[in-house]
């Protein structure tokens, strides 16, 4: 997969990848990313998940919450606020029709 | 206001108002024991010099308030005449001591006529000054420009052509008439050339003030002063 | 090893890019414990560390969307400014809108174009495009000069007030009441006679007098110490929450977060108000 693209389809999504894989649980940076990495949507780097998460805390969608972990220093946890979980299910319903969209106009073009 | 403002700032600098009373003092005495009449015209140079010169730094020192004083409201003729008129008084209280030296010190001259040359001066140099200063923005400059003018005048021969166009003729043509006792032609001649000279000077400051402190043309105050 | 000094780098750049030391100190506790967990090479996972700490400062330096308090009315708008010396283009098309009870800074390197931006907005300096619009009285404090040297401060005060028709009394009371708030008490001191931060007070308090509607104020904190620039800053902020328009031209950026607008004139970037 080329991925350039895929890095760039990432970015338009990836705040939103996060919300949601923070609604299933708490969880800390490098857990994301290798969730995310599990996923199947490829390596994502500290450099770039970082700045997303300091943006969905500076806009209130997470709450962070130090915690230590097992015998090495602090943790940084973060945790759907409210306010996320609202944005995360309006974008999602968004999501399901805009991929849709995408998907319906890429399978016409193989099919033919 | 910016007149009292800039008497106050004028009456601290007590170095250079001591030598703005001197200079003319030391013109007059250079010239007192060969030739009284020669005395006078020193003394009357002397003195428009030390007010242009003391006009030339009020001008330099009020250069980095006016912008804000603008800002803060005044309009831009508030601010020269304000200096003018400080000046001005400046000038009469400069003169008046060396009007009664001439009178106690020398005889037979004309001595209204000479009130008239210091009053013109009074008049005319605080603008000269005020104007190079608005056109030269370093003092070391306008300095130097004060220097020529004042050094021409002393050696041109006021009756030539050219001397008429520096700023002081005035001052040679009535002192002819009060010290050599002259005809009428002389006094009213300096009269006239010294009013014109005013107020061209004037005008050459209003405009030199007005494009310095002009607002912007890409700027427009909705609802604020000027 | 390598880690430790990518680390320490970013600290230096984040502090650079005017992160506070709070935000700074947890985000690289957060960049050493992901290094350590994926052991990837930090060069790899996050990029040289001036990049992300512009990331960082980039995600974090708009404005807080928690204070979201209503603005007034426009106070001022610059529109498309652009300034040429010679054949060097300083601002090209800049942008900046402030409200009523808004504080904006204009950030940037030096030589950015920050204090010819704000002398264009006072109508000082001509712009060769754009316009500006001012909504009301304007105070200016420029970075040096604007005060007259063999002048008093309560003088200053009664000359400036003078202007925007304030009494002479009440111009010297209103002076020595902003000057309290900067921890300064005027004598009658001449101003030549004043140290650099004091005259930048008494710079300051002129701006103020008579309660302009817009601040334009370029670096007046020069010569502070630590408090007074504290002091400062509280000074803004009560200017703000009067409903004042300010606009702070700065190159200290760690009170970012607490202004409303951010005008970064870096690079030569045709800098658009955040």
């Amino acid at each position: 997969m080329d991925v350039d693209r895929r890095a760039q389809w990432l970015r338009g999504v990836l705040d939103l990848c996060v919300l949601g894989l923070l609604a299933r649980g708490d969880s800390y940076g490098y857990e994301l990313a290798q969730s995310l990495q599990a996923t199947g949507l490829g390596a994502i780097q500290g450099g770039t998940l970082y700045p997303v998460l300091l943006r969905l805390q500076r806009s209130g969608l997470v709450t962070v919450y130090w915690r230590e972990g097992g015998g090495g220093p602090a943790r940084k946890y973060y945790r759907i606020s409210p306010a996320g979980v609202g944005v995360l299910r309006e974008a999602s319903g968004q999501w399901a029709a805009f991929a849709g969209g995408v998907g319906a106009i890429l399978s016409e073009r193989t099919a033919r | 206001m910016v007149a009292e403002m800039t008497l106050r700032e004028t009456a601290r600098r007590r170095g250079v108002l001591v030598l703005l009373l001197v200079l003319p003092l030391a013109f007059y005495l250079a010239r007192r024991g060969d030739h009284l009449g020669q005395s006078i015209r020193f003394v009357c140079l002397g003195l428009s010099w030390a007010l242009a010169t003391a006009a030339l730094f009020v001008g330099s020192a009020a250069r980095s308030l006016e912008p804000r004083l603008r800002l803060s409201g005044y309009r831009t003729h508030q601010l020269f005449l304000g200096r003018l008129l400080a000046l001005w008084a400046l000038g009469v209280a400069l003169s008046a001591p060396y009007f009664v030296l001439i009178l106690v010190d020398q005889q037979n001259v004309r001595y209204a006529a000479i009130a008239v040359i210091m009053l013109l001066g009074v008049l005319v140099a605080p603008l000269f000054g005020l104007a190079v200063s608005a056109l030269l923005p370093r003092d070391l400059e306008g300095m130097l420009v004060l220097l020529m003018v004042v050094g021409l005048q002393m050696i041109l021969d006021p009756a030539g052509s050219a001397s008429r166009f520096l700023p002081f003729w005035y001052s040679r043509e009535i002192g002819t008439y009060a010290i050599d006792h002259t005809s009428a032609d002389y006094f009213d001649r300096g009269l006239l050339h010294g009013a014109v000279t005013a107020v061209l000077l004037l005008a050459v400051v209003a405009v030199a003030f007005g494009i310095r402190l002009r607002r912007r043309p890409h700027v427009r105050i909705v609802g604020g002063l000027s | 090893m390598r880690h430790e000094i990518w680390l320490a780098a970013l600290t230096d750049e984040l502090r650079r890019h005017g992160v506070g030391p709070d935000l700074a100190g947890h985000v690289v506790a957060e960049a050493a414990g992901h290094l350590r967990d994926s052991g990837e090479a930090p060069l790899r996972a996050f990029g040289p560390p001036d990049t992300y700490a512009a990331a960082v400062a980039d995600s974090v330096g708009g404005p807080a969307l928690a204070r979201s308090v209503p603005a007034g009315p426009v106070r001022l708008r610059a529109v498309d400014i652009t300034k040429r010396y010679g054949r060097r283009t300083v601002l090209s098309g800049v942008s900046l809108t402030v409200h009523a009870g808004q504080v904006a800074a204009v950030v940037g390197a030096n030589g950015s174009g920050k204090s010819t931006f704000l002398g264009i907005c006072a109508g000082l300096v001509g712009a060769d495009a754009g316009r500006v619009e001012l909504h009301g009285t304007v105070g200016y404090c420029p970075q040096a000069g604007g005060t007259a040297d063999f002048l008093q401060a309560g003088e200053h005060f009664a000359l400036i007030g003078a202007g925007r028709g304030v009494p002479r009394e009440a111009a010297v009371r209103d002076g020595a009441r902003r000057a309290a708030a900067l921890d300064w008490a005027p004598g009658d001191a001449q101003a030549r006679h004043l140290s650099g931060g004091t005259r930048q007070k008494l710079n300051l308090v002129l701006a103020g007098l008579g309660d302009p509607d817009v601040l334009l104020l370029d670096e007046p904190y020069q010569g502070f110490d630590r408090g007074t620039y504290l002091d400062f800053w509280h000074e803004v902020w009560r200017w703000r929450d009067a409903g004042r328009a300010v606009v702070v031209v700065t190159h200290l950026l760690n009170q970012l977060d607490r202004v409303d607008v951010v005008l970064d004139l870096s690079a030569g970037s045709s800098g658009v108000a955040a």
